[in-house]
């Protein structure tokens, strides 16, 4: 089971369903460690949300596994007590869209420090809770501002990000407050990158895996692009589209893509060797 | 093998309108953060953004970065 289910879903299917966890106390939450940090050794930690920095990178050269196991961890426990995300589908994305408000679209702090986006081409990434109305208050501390939606609007705004290849993932501000509604790819996106790059699980797999079935699919590979985690190939020999269950982080895209419904989602509790394969 | 990267930040004034070596890295190389420390999503002036090396894994040494800075301020070395 999920830790995050078994510790925070409170009788809901799902810990993102449990409204409680988007209620953020404004008074407490502040993520110091991460302030903390030195931007100048790691001026990704400005923009994007990796916690690792070139002696990470100069571990994995020298094969110092130790070394690299330390640091992993290190991020890990900082990553989940303070900001770390989970995939989810666009169906469980379009729910949460039902249960929370406000809703706001803003810009993405990855993509500004990967691509230096300037926010007018950037509002990706969407904000929930009460947090935002301290965007909306003091806009000049909080850049680039936000635009508040209706649920109807976020889901919207939900499906066409979908649409161009962006997955999406919550993120919580303050374990286990859920703040963030983000809209990521490979190679934008800092979490994706840290987790697909590196192994570190500052984003978790979601709760579902995608399964190919071989009767339907009929080889058009439409799908094959939607993946953002190298779970999705083409396997030429049987003429199918080839997913591996492993790697698969259940976003749903794929299956999105379809147009025989070859592609279905099963629960990870359902599979044996998954249960536990965040 | 890792490179060393350098970005002269006396040359680089203004990397959030100049942005070339971001988008022209063929393997998104580059970070755009600030000197002010990590303050995600405040208002910064734009003097304080800085370009630096994060992914360096990820580079192959093509030089494209070197070649496209219009203030020269990049230096690539492995
Ligand atoms: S997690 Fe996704 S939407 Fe959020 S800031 Fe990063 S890339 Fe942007
Ligand atoms: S889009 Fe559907 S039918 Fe086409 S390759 Fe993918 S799974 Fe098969
Ligand atoms: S295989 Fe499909 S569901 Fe799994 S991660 Fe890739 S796109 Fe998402
Ligand atoms: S190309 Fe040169 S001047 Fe432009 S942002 Fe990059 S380092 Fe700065
Ligand atoms: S040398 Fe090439 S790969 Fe390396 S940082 Fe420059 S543009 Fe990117």
């Amino acid at each position: 089971m999920c830790v995050w289910c078994e510790r925070y879903a409170d009788g809901y299917e799902r810990w993102y369903f449990n409204p409680a966890n988007y209620a953020r106390r404004l008074y407490k939450i502040r993520k110091e460690e991460v302030e903390a940090a030195g931007a100048e050794a790691n001026p990704q930690a400005a923009g994007g949300m990796s916690l690792l920095g070139r002696d990470f990178l100069e571990a994995k050269e020298r094969n110092d596994i130790e070394a690299m196991e330390r640091m992993r961890r290190e991020a890990e426990e900082i990553s989940w007590r303070t900001h770390f995300g989970q995939v989810i589908t666009l169906d469980d994305a379009l729910k949460i869209a039902d249960i929370m408000y406000p809703i706001a679209v803003m810009t993405c702090a990855c993509r500004r420090s990967m691509q230096g986006l300037p926010d007018e081409e950037n509002f990706t990434c969407m904000g929930m809770g009460p947090g935002m109305y301290k965007w909306e208050r003091w806009p000049d501390t909080y850049r680039g501002g936000v635009q508040f939606l209706t649920p109807e609007e976020a889901k919207e705004v939900l499906t066409k990000l979908n649409k161009r290849g962006l997955v999406h993932c919550i993120y919580t501000f303050g374990t286990p407050y859920i703040g963030g509604l983000c809209n990521c790819d490979y190679p934008d996106c800092g979490g994706i990158r840290t987790r697909i790059d590196h192994g570190v699980r500052v984003l978790w797999k979601g709760h579902q895996v995608a399964q190919v079935d071989p009767e339907l699919c009929n080889g058009c590979a439409a799908c094959i692009h939607r993946c953002q985690f190298r779970a999705l190939s083409f396997a030429p020999t049987r003429n199918k589209a080839y997913i591996d269950p492993i790697q698969c982080f259940g976003c749903g895209l794929c299956a999105l893509e379809c147009d025989q419904e070859a592609i279905t989602l099963v629960e990870r509790s359902s599979l044996p060797a998954l249960v536990e394969a965040w | 093998m890792l490179p060393t990267i350098t970005i002269d930040d006396e040359k680089c004034k203004e990397p959030l309108s100049c942005r070339k070596c971001l988008l022209i890295c063929p393997s998104y190389v580059f970070g755009l953060g600030t000197n002010v420390g990590p303050q995600k999503f405040r208002e910064i002036a734009l003097s304080h953004f800085i370009v630096r090396g994060v992914r360096f894994d990820k580079c192959s040494g093509c030089m494209e970065c070197v070649e496209i800075c219009p203030q020269n301020a990049i230096q690539v070395s492995f």
